[in-house]
């Protein structure tokens, strides 16, 4: 039992991470029809970001918070200027191809500003941990939680209440009618992309207190983020919640109960399974083919 | 003569004094090798393009096919004594069928789910070699593998091996091109424009997809089977993720449904690493860079971008 | 064309629909559709939009399942097959939105029609063995016959993508074809033909007929529909609302209601 919990602890832990990252991808997704492969670098980005600015105590967590997750979001400002913009969104193979140059890119700028070592952070609070049966809930678990949670709820609210946000959504449903009733599509996609380099920097710096930051640790985040996104529901933001929970759970459960070698393959295993039986993720709606 | 027919004629035209020179010339067994990898990595183009670049079926994951390849045949050989050639057949045959047991429910998935279910699958044979050490040797990989040789002919020798490597390479060619003139060619061609309208003309599209995925497979086990026995050594690093992405890469690079595109990107993603150790610590940062030059600019592939630069110095010399 | 008009009913149908009914969510889209078609016959198929036309061609041909209902074709039972099946059993159809494979040229498009019609497989065009090529060959002229026969044979080598959307049109039909059907569904082929395309139509889909190829053609062009099809059957929300020949179906006060919202009989049905 009090093991069961520890495992659910981390498990959610790490899940909530893993949805955040999937959130990312799946709002990009939603007005782009993209994938961004570079996604994951903006996780790193965040996390040696916050390792650089409050780690080296240069700022007051508060606000390197915020630096951090600003300067992020303009890297995916500009990725999508420099890069994506000009070329023609008929081909979306290509468009992922270049992302992937654009992650290799970033992995190199990441790994000549901080180099080839992995740089730890302390824990953001310092209360110590909580007994819940007997199971060690860490704060930082907790305060992981809470900003995953303002996170979704946060970008739900924004597409449900503010007229940006159903802007959004109007183009990722039919993006020649919504340019027709005046929504800037262009500026819309590049919104989209702040917002969802933003997001990825927030998994980077939620994620640095509990994991060493290395300039390559975007590759396997931003993969588990794209597995999740994919469990859940290509486009949907509960399902990604779902899907990034559903992730970090099983994970934990395997490293616990099978081998924590095995871990990865875990993850992929239960994700081979769910698309098995739903091939659109667990929340994912069921494309129509129409003739 | 038709103008398509012209310019294949043309492109044998080149490849085949280009690597029968080559392999004259070339002394070093460094660029020899270097020659030979080429090589290895178009079998594998090849064969991830007839999936991806005809039949619009992406895989995330085709190095788990490389990887089994070349652990099948080095299990074989290393652990149960088999000759490489008697290992070869045993090699495709277990990768046939482990693409069949994949694929079959693999290929109801479509697009970028697809993509992620191959992706999965990798992960998990990747993890596999890795982690199950007793068989595959672990991280640290299995050492001690035969090279290849026939009768008297040892293809330790480097120039040996490039010959072989490309000799298969050129078969692979010729077969792929045959196979998309044909009917089930064309048939894998109408999947990737339209499934609905393929289907709707009596093409068994699942069942094609299947075959095709199998065939690619199969390339990529041959490519796995060349690799094993060429550099004798091998560790799961060599199957991971970003090599089932340096894979597709290199098939949008040089140009989709293209075979000779396929050669054209593994010849670039082959050499360009080799020629950015100059930039020491740079070099990921340039390969990057040139990585989103190269798809900004000539987003349909290196072939048709450069045969577009041509066409039009061409006609502004006019 | 009248005499042999008489006696072609009295032979068996080649089609029956036994209650087809088919629902979309809370779309009813097809609702208890029941018709029959002899061999050698055009039935137009006509129904405001939305009817439930398209819908009807994707239940025959297997692209959806329909929820309650019996399809025979020749008595044998045919619903619940998949759809590559069917055009081995005879059943070939052009799209509403033209489904052509844009990228290869519109003689590679008639050939991969002919996918059953042929039995190369990897092995054989790989070897390029005799009996392949010389199939090959065959296919390759009977495509081009095909491509005259709908009038667009000079453009056989044009990528199909880039043809006008007229010839892409014929091209479709050219395609289905191939198949060697012996029930051609045609969805709205004339959609977007002008008045000069749209007779040239007419007049190829009467001469398929002449080859014994039964057709069901769904089709907004009330011109084209009265004058080449034998009989006709009008949808509406997805129910049978008339079934007989052109003039009946004219004559029919509640399809005038349908169309235009009255029962006032008016020229405008004609377009
Ligand atoms: N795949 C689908 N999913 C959901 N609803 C569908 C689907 N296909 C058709 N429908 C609905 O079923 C009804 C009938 O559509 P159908 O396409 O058969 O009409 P139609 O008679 O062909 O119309 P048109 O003349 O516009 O082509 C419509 O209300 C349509 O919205
Ligand atoms: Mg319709």
């Amino acid at each position: 039992m009090q093991e069961i919990l520890q495992y659910l602890f981390s498990g959610i832990t790490n899940g909530a991470i893993y949805a955040v990252i999937a959130v990312g991808f799946s709002m990009l997704y939603n007005s782009t029809e993209l994938i961004n492969f570079a996604h994951g670098e903006f996780v790193m980005l965040g996390g040696l970001g916050i390792v650089t600015l409050w780690g080296g105590s240069l700022l007051p967590l508060p606000a390197a918070f915020v630096l951090t997750v600003i300067g992020v979001a303009f890297v995916g400002f500009l990725l999508e200027r420099v890069a994506l913009r000009k070329v023609s969104r008929s081909q979306p193979i290509v468009l992922v191809i270049i992302t992937i140059g654009a992650s290799i890119f970033l992995r190199g700028i990441g790994m000549l500003i901080w180099g080839k070592d992995a740089h730890a952070i302390p824990s953001f609070t310092k209360l110590s941990p909580m007994d819940v049966f007997g199971a060690k809930l860490m704060p930082q678990s907790i305060l992981i939680l809470a900003i995953v949670l303002l996170v979704v709820v946060g970008l739900h609210l924004f597409y449900r209440k503010t007229l940006t946000g159903k802007a959004m959504q109007a183009c990722a449903i039919n993006e020649k009618a919504a340019w027709l009733s005046g929504i800037p599509s262009d500026q819309m996609v590049l919104l989209a992309f702040f917002l969802s380099a933003g997001i990825g920097a927030i998994a980077g710096i939620i994620i640095a207190p509990i994991t060493m930051c290395g300039y390559d640790m975007g590759i396997l985040l931003g993969l588990k983020g794209f597995c999740a996104a994919m469990l859940g529901g290509l486009g949907s933001l509960w399902g990604s919640l779902v899907g990034g929970l559903l992730l970090g759970i099983s994970e934990s459960l395997g490293v616990g109960y099978v081998s924590s070698s095995l871990k990865d393959a875990i993850a992929f295993l239960v994700l081979l399974l769910i698309l098995y039986i739903r091939p659109t993720g667990i929340l994912g709606i069921k494309e129509a083919k129409r003739f | 003569m038709k103008p398509e027919c012209f310019k294949n004629r043309l492109y044998y035209g080149i490849f085949l004094p280009v690597i029968a020179v080559s392999g004259f010339v070339i002394d070093s067994p460094y660029y020899l090798q270097v020659l030979t990898f080429i090589g290895i990595n178009t079998l594998l183009t090849i064969g991830l393009n007839m999936l991806m670049g005809y039949a619009g079926q992406i895989s995330l994951g085709h190095a788990a096919f490389y990887g089994i390849g070349a652990y099948t045949t080095t299990i074989l050989t290393v652990h149960f004594d088999f000759s490489p050639w008697a290992a070869l057949p045993c090699t495709l045959v277990v990768t046939g069928m482990v693409a069949f047991l994949v694929g079959l429910p693999m290929l109801k998935l479509t697009g970028y789910y697809l993509g992620m279910g191959t992706l999965g699958f990798g992960m998990i044979v990747y993890v596999l070699f890795r982690e199950w050490s007793h068989v595959t040797g672990g991280s640290s990989g299995m050492v001690g593998i035969p090279s290849l040789s026939l009768g008297p002919v040892s293809f330790s020798d480097s120039r040996n091996y490039f010959y072989l490597v490309w000799m298969i390479v050129l078969v692979c060619i010729v077969f792929c091109q045959r196979l998309i003139q044909s009917r089930v060619g064309r048939a894998l061609r109408s999947i990737s424009d339209s499934e609905n309208a393929a289907k709707a003309l009596g093409v068994d599209t699942k069942d094609l997809k299947l075959k095709i995925f199998i065939l690619s497979a199969l390339f990529a086990a041959m490519a796995g089977f060349l690799y094993a026995h060429l550099v004798t050594f091998i560790s799961p690093g060599s199957f991971d993720f970003m090599v089932s992405i340096r894979m597709v890469t290199m098939v949008v690079i040089g140009g989709m449904a293209s075979i000779w595109g396929a050669l054209l990107g593994a010849s670039v993603l082959t050499l360009l690493p080799e020629c950015l150790h100059a930039f020491a610590d740079f070099e990921m940062v340039v390969y990057g860079l040139i990585l989103m030059l190269i798809m900004i600019f000539m987003p349909r592939g290196l072939t048709r971008g450069l045969m577009d630069i041509y066409e039009r110095s061409v006609s502004k010399q006019i | 064309m009248s005499a042999p008009c008489l006696n072609r009913f009295e032979k068996p149908p080649l089609l029956r629909a036994d209650s087809i009914s088919k629902a979309f969510g809370g779309v009813q889209a097809l609702l208890n559709v029941s018709f029959e078609v002899s061999e050698g016959t055009i039935l137009g198929i006509i129904g405001p939009n939305g009817a439930g036309k398209t819908t009807l061609f994707n239940v025959i041909t297997s692209a959806y399942p329909p929820d309650s209902g019996q399809l025979f074709l020749d008595r044998k039972k045919i619903q619940n097959r998949k759809v590559h099946e069917l055009v081995r059993l005879g059943i070939a159809r052009t799209f509403q939105n033209v489904e052509l494979f844009e990228n290869m040229t519109a003689l590679e498009n008639v050939m991969v029609g002919q996918y059953t019609q042929t039995r190369c497989g990897i092995f054989a065009a790989a070897a390029r063995l005799p009996w392949a090529v010389a199939e090959e060959k065959q296919a390759r002229e009977e495509a081009m016959a095909l491509l005259s026969f709908v009038g667009i044979a000079q453009y056989a080598e044009n990528r199909s993508g880039n043809l006008p959307f007229g010839w892409q049109r014929l091209l479709e039909i050219a395609r289905a074809l191939a198949a060697k059907p012996r029930l051609l569904l045609l969805d709205e082929p004339a959609a977007g033909l002008n008045a000069v395309e749209t007779r040239r139509l007419g007049n190829l889909i009467e001469r398929i007929r002449h080859q014994g190829v039964t057709i069901l053609l769904v089709e907004h062009d009330m011109n084209l529909t009265m004058t080449i099809c034998d009989r006709i059957i009008v949808l509406n929300y997805g129910k049978i609302l008339a079934h007989g020949t052109p003039e009946e179906i004219q004559s029919n006060p509640a399809v005038m209601a349908a169309y235009l919202g009255t029962s006032e009989v008016s020229p405008l049905i004609y377009d």
